[in-house]
């Protein structure tokens, strides 16, 4: 660490409290923080300040519709877990397969719909779209959870949300696809922070789709599936 | 068995790791509403300030076993979650054509109902932190209010104010000190669960 980069950091503390750093410089700046003492304090210092700043807006009321949608989405995942339905492991599938699969191989499993392991998706509407519950490969990502926000009648795309994805190395990236029938058409690729969330817009027009998914890539600008998806989302 | 209506937060908390479905709810009830009102005074609709809480409780549900006691009081953790979805929701847009008011002009339309002691301090601790963000100098406040409450990046406000961004990086970090010194002399931040 040179001076001149913890200057720059230390000046970036105030930002980084307030969340007006991007993604990137919050990123780097986290990094920073865990080899910099003098900067850890000072963001404790400042932090209740920041904190406080939610506290200070007025009260206003939510609607009961609100609760009631959260709270039906809740009990449904609580009666889930406590009676788990028996998952198909994919581990089983991939016991004879290579690690990284053929792009093609891989989109013939994604099109017969070879989604074992994956649960029943939830869906909670209203007037301006639906948020669907994604599903996850609890054998390659046992922490992941996510939700695709679907803007109207998904003609203007949606935002996928995910959290605890574990971050990539190297060149590798997550990828997000449209399938539409039997083809996958690819989305953004995103990356997760330390904290394992990320987001990705799906600005494709979703009707008539059949899902939104996402793999693991070794690198930027996959064409196909290299595996089956770690996430699928059924429209 | 003890009504869990009379645990703390952090007690809630447990049960609610344990996949308590009622302690949620209870969750929900205590922080819903400040939840909802500081999506609201971000992006200025109820409707994207719905869709927010929304997504921002599923998620808490989902990651609850991320929240760490020692790093902050539950409602600290939940309105921290808030904001950050918030956030990401400006920055990408999807609520920028809702916003019908600015930063500063943002209505309050809802008063909600003031029932209880507990309810009653917090009004009062509001109080305390808008008196020491009001008497922050106008560039401080603005600045600090575009970052947290309008999600606007450094380099956006830069932008806006038409100021260097390292003066917009200087005024956060100067108006973040002066309101902690200010708040420490009335009262602990975070001190109400």
């Amino acid at each position: 660490m040179t001076a001149r980069d913890h200057i720059s950091y230390r000046e970036e503390i105030g930002a980084y409290l307030l969340g007006a750093l991007t993604d990137v410089e919050r990123r780097e700046f986290e990094e920073h923080l865990e080899s910099c003492a003098e900067c850890r304090e000072e963001a404790e210092r400042l932090r209740p300040a920041a904190e406080s700043l939610p506290r200070s807006v007025e009260q206003v009321e939510p609607p009961p519709s609100l609760k009631a949608s959260i709270m039906e989405v809740v009990e449904r995942e609580a009666r889930e877990r406590s009676g788990k339905p028996a998952r198909r492991s994919l581990r089983e599938w991939f016991a004879a397969k290579p690690a990284i699969l053929r792009p093609a191989l891989a989109a013939a499993a994604l099109a017969l719909g070879l989604v074992a392991g994956f649960g029943v998706a939830q869906i909670a509407g209203d007037d301006d779209g639906r948020t669907v519950v994604a599903t996850v490969d609890e054998t390659r990502v046992p922490d992941a959870t996510g939700t695709l926000r679907v803007e109207g009648d998904g003609e203007d795309g949606a935002i996928l949300r995910l959290q605890g994805l574990p971050r990539l190395g190297g060149r590798e990236v997550y990828q997000a696809w449209v399938q539409r029938g039997d083809r996958f058409v690819p989305q953004p690729t995103f990356e997760v922070g330390r904290d394992g969330d990320g987001a990705v817009a799906v600005p494709d027009d979703l009707s008539g789709a059949r899902a939104v998914l996402v793999t693991r890539e070794q690198r930027p600008g996959a064409t196909a599936p290299s595996e089956p998806p770690i996430i699928n989302v059924p429209l | 068995m003890p009504d869990i209506r009379n645990l703390a937060d952090e007690e809630m908390m447990q049960l609610i790791q344990a996949g308590n479905p009622r302690a949620f709810e209870l969750l929900y009830d205590r922080h819903g509403g400040a939840a909802f009102s500081l999506a609201y005074r971000m992006v200025g609709n109820r409707v994207s300030a719905e869709d927010i809480t929304q997504e921002a409780f599923l998620s808490i549900w989902r990651s609850r076993m991320r929240y760490d006691q020692a790093r902050g009081s539950v409602r600290t953790w939940v309105l921290g979650i808030v904001h950050n979805r918030t956030i990401d929701a400006l920055r990408r847009s999807l609520v920028h054509d809702r916003r019908r008011e600015t930063i500063e002009g943002i209505e309050e339309r809802f008063e909600a109902r003031e029932q209880t002691d507990v309810e009653a301090a917090r009004r009062e601790e509001a109080r305390s932190v808008r008196t020491a963000l009001d008497t922050l100098p106008d560039d401080q406040r603005k600045t600090i209010e575009l970052a947290y409450f309008g999600g606007f990046s450094h380099s956006q406000i830069a932008e806006l104010l038409n100021e260097p961004i390292g003066t917009v990086k200087g005024r956060m970090r100067l108006g973040l000190e002066k309101m902690r010194r200010q708040l420490s002399e009335g009262f602990v931040a975070g001190g109400i669960a």
